[in-house]
C-alpha cells in the first residue's frame, strides 16, 4: 500500500501544482470556462485519490472546495477576487494536510476548522442549490477486493451478448483474477453451439463499489445468476500468499464457490462480507481506464541510476574503441565503431529522459510573484519566455531556490511602489522577466525587472565602507556589480522581512555553483536589472577537447573552445607580454606548462586552441591536440574541493585519467597571479 | 477496419448526435427513420450493432427487434434500445423480443459508448 500512497502523493502534488496554476491563470480569466473545468478536475482527482489513500480531511476539505467550484461549473456562482483568494488559501491548505495527514496539531487544526468553516460559508452564501447534485459516487472510496460469480442462462447469446465482453470490462474496474469453470461443457456431439455452458468466478480488487460492478452486468441481470460478495478492504490480488494460493486451488478443482475463496483470505484481511446488491448510475471510472499510456511515471532514482551506468558503459566504450584500434582487426573496429555509435545515442537518450522544462517551476514563481506584491502593495506582472527550455532534472531541483531568491529580490528592491512608478513616468505594474535560451552548450535564465536598478556607485560605496575593496582600487561595471555576490554584502540599505534575512546573493552563487552554474548581474539604475544565471546542460558528461601537456591528458570543455591554431615555440615562450596574432587579432595567451610549474617543451610546434573567456577571446598553449572526446565527469573528491580550476577527472580509454579543466576559473586565476606578480616587481623597483 | 452500426429513431436530433459521436470514434454509421426505414438496410449489408428508438410511427422498435432475429444472417448481433428511465415494463418487452442491452435517455456520449462496450468490440 505504501508503494501506491506514494505514487498519490506525486499525483497529488502534480493535482495542486496543477490548481493552481489554474486558479492563477483563472484570476486572469475569470470567464473561461475550461479553466474552471481543470480547477475542478485537479480538486475532483484530490478528493478521490485522498480518501483512498487515507487522507480523509484533505478529501473532505477539498469535497467542500469541489462543491462551490460546481457551482460555478454551472454557472450559479461568479468567480471573483474573494473567492479566488480563499481557494489559493486552502490551496496552500492542501500542501500542509497532504504532508501531514490526518494528524492535525494545534495550529493546523485551527486553520483547518476555520477554512473549512469560510469554505462552507461561501457555499451557503452562494446562489440557490441547484437541484440536481451532482455527487460521483464511485470515486472516493477504498480499494477493496470482491468475490463475483457470473453464471449466465445457457441462452445468453440468443440476446446477442457476448459475456466476454462484460469479464473484460469487469476486468476494466481493476485488477482481477478471472476463472472460468468449464465443466459444465458437454461433449463435442451433445454440445449446441448456440448455448453458453461456462460460469466464471472471479477476485476484483477494485475502488469502485458494489453498484459499479452490478452495473456492469446491468444488460443481464435477468438472464444471470450474478453474485457480489465482499471478500476484504485492501487489494487482496497485492497479496502473494493470497494470489498463489488461489491459483493453486483453481488449478485443481474449478468452480470454488465463494466459501472455498474466502478460506483463503487472510486472516487479518477479512472483512465484513456480503451486501445487498443495489442498482446505481454508471460509473464514470471506465472512461479514465481507456486513456491510453502516454507517459510513464519512474523513479528518479531509477534514473540517476540509468544515467550512472550511461556514463560507466561511454567509459568502457572509450576502452574499446582504443582497444580495437590497437588490434589491427578489421572486424573488431567495425564492431566497436558500430558500439560508439549507439553508445552515443543512448547517451543522448538518456540525458533526454533525465531532462526536464523550467515550466515546471514556473507555477511556484507566479505564486511568488502574486502572494509577494500583494504584501508589498506592490503591483508586478511576471512574464515568462521559452519556458519549453530543457534541463537536467537535478539541475532544475537546484535551481528553483536560487531563482526564488533572485525573484524576491526583484520585488523586494527592485520594482519600485506603483506611486514611485509614476513619478518617475512608468506604468503602475511591474514587468518581470523570466527568459530561458540556449546558448550553446549552456542554458541561460534571464530575470530581468524594470524597477529602479542597482546604482554601481552606491555599491563600490559600500564595499569601500567595508573594506571589501580599497578606495582607489579602479573596477569596472562588471566588477562592481560581481561584488554583490561577496557574503554579507546587501545593496539595500533596508532589511525588509522577504529578502533581508541575511540570506543573500552570496548564497545564490554557491549554490549555483555546485551545479556548474554561474552568475552575472547587470543594471541600468533608474530603468532595471537584469541577472543572468548560465547553466551547463548537463551534469555528468561532456564533449570535451582532449588535449596533451608533457606526460599529461587534459579535457578542455567543447562548449568553450573557439578556435585551435598552430605556433612556432619560439612566438610562445619568454615572449615580452604574451600576445600573438593569430588571424589578423592580438590575443592574450598563456603557456601552460609554464602555468602549471612544468619545464619548457623541446618541441618546435605547440598548438593553441582559444578559448571564450568572458566577452575576450584568450590562447591556451599546449603540446598537442589529440582530438574531440566525450568525458564522463567524475568528482575529484573532498580533498580537492576548494580548488576550483579542475571541474573534475574523466577516465580516458587506456585507464588513464584526464583532468577537466575550468577554462573560464583557470583564466581568472592565472590572470589575478600575473597581475599579482607585475605589482610585486614594479613595487621591488 | 470499422464496425458498422445501425441507429434507427424518428427524431432527427438522437439520429446526429449518436451518428456523430460514433462516427467520430470511427464506426461506420447507418441510419433508419424508423423500423420500416431500418429494414432496407437489413438485406444482407453488413451491420454489427443495431441501436434503435422503441417510439417510432410506421415500425415500433419492438417489432423492429423481432423482425432482426428473424433474419438467420442477424440472428445474434448486438441490439441497443434508447429508453426513459420510467418505462421498466417496455425494457422486458424489449429484452424478451431479443434486445441486447439499452441506454437510458437522456444521455452523454461516453455512456453510449459505454453501454456500447458492453455488447461490441
Amino acid at each position: 500500500m505504501d508503494k501506491f500512497k506514494n505514487k498519490f502523493l506525486e499525483e497529488a502534488n502534480e493535482n495542486i501544482a496543477g490548481l493552481e496554476d489554474a486558479l492563477l491563470k483563472l484570476e486572469k480569466a475569470p470567464q473561461d470556462s475550461d479553466l474552471v473545468e481543470k480547477v475542478f478536475r485537479h480538486m475532483h482527482s484530490l478528493k478521490g485519490g485522498g480518501a483512498m489513500f487515507g487522507f480523509n480531511q484533505l478529501s473532505d476539505f477539498t469535497h467542500h472546495l469541489e462543491n462551490v467550484y460546481d457551482r460555478v461549473r454551472e454557472g450559479t456562482m461568479e468567480v471573483n477576487q474573494g473567492l479566488l483568494d480563499l481557494t489559493l488559501e486552502s490551496v496552500d491548505h492542501l500542501k500542509n494536510l497532504l504532508q501531514q495527514g490526518d494528524e492535525l496539531s494545534g495550529d493546523m487544526a485551527t486553520r483547518h476548522k476555520n477554512l473549512s468553516l469560510q469554505v462552507k460559508k461561501y457555499l451557503e452564501s452562494g446562489a440557490t442549490p441547484s437541484g440536481s447534485q451532482s455527487q460521483p459516487s464511485s470515486s472516493g472510496s477504498q480499494e477493496q477486493t470482491y468475490y463475483i460469480y457470473f453464471d449466465p442462462d445457457e441462452d445468453l447469446f440468443d440476446n446477442g451478448t457476448n459475456p466476454l465482453f462484460l469479464l473484460d470490462e469487469l476486468v476494466g474496474l481493476g485488477q482481477a483474477f478471472v476463472m472460468p469453470c468449464l465443466q459444465g461443457i458437454p461433449l463435442l456431439a451433445e454440445m449446441d453451439p448456440r448455448k453458453c455452458y461456462t460460469h466464471w468466478e472471479v477476485v476484483l480488487a477494485t475502488t469502485e463499489d458494489h453498484s459499479a460492478i452490478h452495473d456492469v452486468f446491468i444488460f443481464v441481470e435477468d438472464q444471470a445468476r450474478i453474485e457480489v460478495q465482499k471478500l476484504a478492504d485492501g487489494n487482496l490480488l497485492s497479496n502473494e500468499t493470497f494470489r498463489k494460493a488461489l491459483e493453486e486451488k483453481y488449478h485443481k478443482d474449478q468452480d470454488l464457490g465463494i466459501d472455498a475463496v474466502k478460506g483463503l483470505v487472510p486472516a487479518k484481511d477479512t472483512g465484513t462480507a456480503a451486501q445487498s446488491p443495489k442498482k446505481g448510475k454508471q460509473s464514470n471510472g471506465q472512461a479514465r481506464k481507456d486513456e491510453g499510456i502516454a507517459s510513464i511515471r519512474v523513479d528518479s532514482e531509477k534514473i540517476d541510476h540509468m544515467m550512472n551506468l550511461v556514463s560507466e558503459l561511454v567509459t568502457t566504450q572509450a576502452r574499446l574503441s582504443l582497444h580495437a584500434e590497437h588490434s589491427e582487426n578489421n572486424e573488431l573496429e567495425e564492431i566497436a565503431e558500430n558500439v560508439q555509435k549507439l553508445t552515443r545515442q543512448l547517451r543522448d537518450n538518456a540525458f533526454d529522459i533525465a531532462l526536464v522544462p523550467v515550466e515546471t517551476m514556473i507555477t511556484r514563481f507566479n505564486r511568488l510573484v502574486r502572494d509577494l506584491s500583494n504584501s508589498l502593495d506592490k503591483k508586478v506582472q511576471l512574464q515568462t519566455e521559452g519556458t519549453e527550455t530543457e534541463l537536467d532534472k537535478n539541475i532544475i531541483e537546484t535551481l528553483t531556490d536560487p531563482l526564488l531568491h533572485i525573484l524576491r529580490n526583484c520585488i523586494d528592491h527592485g520594482i519600485e511602489t506603483p506611486e514611485e512608478r509614476r513619478q518617475a513616468g512608468k506604468p503602475e505594474e511591474g514587468k518581470i522577466l523570466l527568459k530561458a535560451f540556449y546558448s550553446g552548450a549552456s542554458v541561460h535564465i534571464q530575470v530581468h525587472d524594470d524597477g529602479k536598478g542597482i546604482d554601481p556607485e552606491k555599491i563600490r560605496q559600500q564595499a569601500v565602507e567595508k573594506n571589501v575593496i580599497s578606495p582607489e582600487s579602479q573596477l569596472s561595471k562588471k566588477e562592481i556589480f560581481d561584488l554583490i555576490f561577496l557574503p554579507g554584502f546587501s545593496t539595500s540599505s533596508n532589511v525588509t522581512d522577504v529578502s533581508g534575512r541575511g540570506v543573500g546573493m552570496d548564497v545564490v552563487k554557491r549554490n549555483l555553483a555546485d551545479i556548474r552554474g554561474e552568475v552575472e548581474i547587470d543594471s541600468e539604475p533608474g530603468t532595471g536589472t537584469t541577472l543572468t544565471v548560465k547553466l551547463p546542460l548537463t551534469l555528468s558528461i561532456i564533449d570535451g577537447l582532449l588535449v596533451q601537456i608533457a606526460d599529461n591528458k587534459y579535457v578542455i570543455p567543447l562548449s568553450a573552445v573557439d578556435k585551435i591554431y598552430a605556433a612556432n615555440h619560439s612566438d610562445v615562450v619568454d615572449t615580452f607580454n604574451n600576445l600573438i596574432v593569430l588571424d589578423g587579432e592580438r590575443i592574450p595567451f598563456f603557456y601552460l606548462r609554464k602555468e602549471f610549474n612544468m619545464p619548457a617543451s623541446d618541441s618546435n610546434t605547440q598548438e593553441i586552441v582559444v578559448v571564450q573567456y568572458n566577452e575576450n577571446r584568450i590562447g591556451l598553449v599546449v603540446d598537442t591536440v589529440i582530438g574531440e572526446y566525450q568525458a564522463v565527469l567524475k568528482s575529484l573528491g573532498k580533498m580537492y574541493k576548494y580548488q576550483d580550476m579542475i571541474s573534475g577527472a574523466t577516465i580516458l580509454g587506456d585507464g588513464t585519467v584526464a583532468l577537466v579543466m575550468d577554462t573560464n576559473k583557470m583564466i581568472e586565476r592565472f590572470s589575478s597571479d600575473r597581475q599579482r606578480m607585475t605589482n610585486v616587481e614594479s613595487q621591488k623597483k | 477496419m470499422g464496425k458498422n452500426i445501425l441507429v434507427v429513431d424518428d427524431s432527427e436530433s438522437i439520429r446526429e448526435v449518436v451518428s456523430f459521436t460514433l462516427e467520430n470514434e470511427g464506426y461506420e454509421v447507418k441510419v433508419g427513420n424508423d423500423g420500416k426505414d431500418a429494414l432496407k438496410h437489413l438485406n444482407g449489408d453488413p451491420i454489427d450493432l443495431v441501436i434503435t428508438d422503441l417510439h417510432m410511427p410506421e415500425m415500433d422498435g419492438i417489432e423492429l427487434i423481432k423482425e432482426i432475429r428473424n433474419k438467420e444472417q442477424y440472428q445474434r448481433i448486438p441490439i441497443l434500445f434508447l429508453t426513459t428511465e420510467s418505462q421498466a415494463s417496455k425494457k422486458q418487452e424489449a429484452k424478451d423480443a431479443g434486445a441486447t442491452g439499452w441506454i437510458v435517455k437522456p444521455f452523454v456520449p461516453a455512456k453510449l459508448l459505454a453501454a456500447l462496450k458492453k455488447v461490441m468490440r
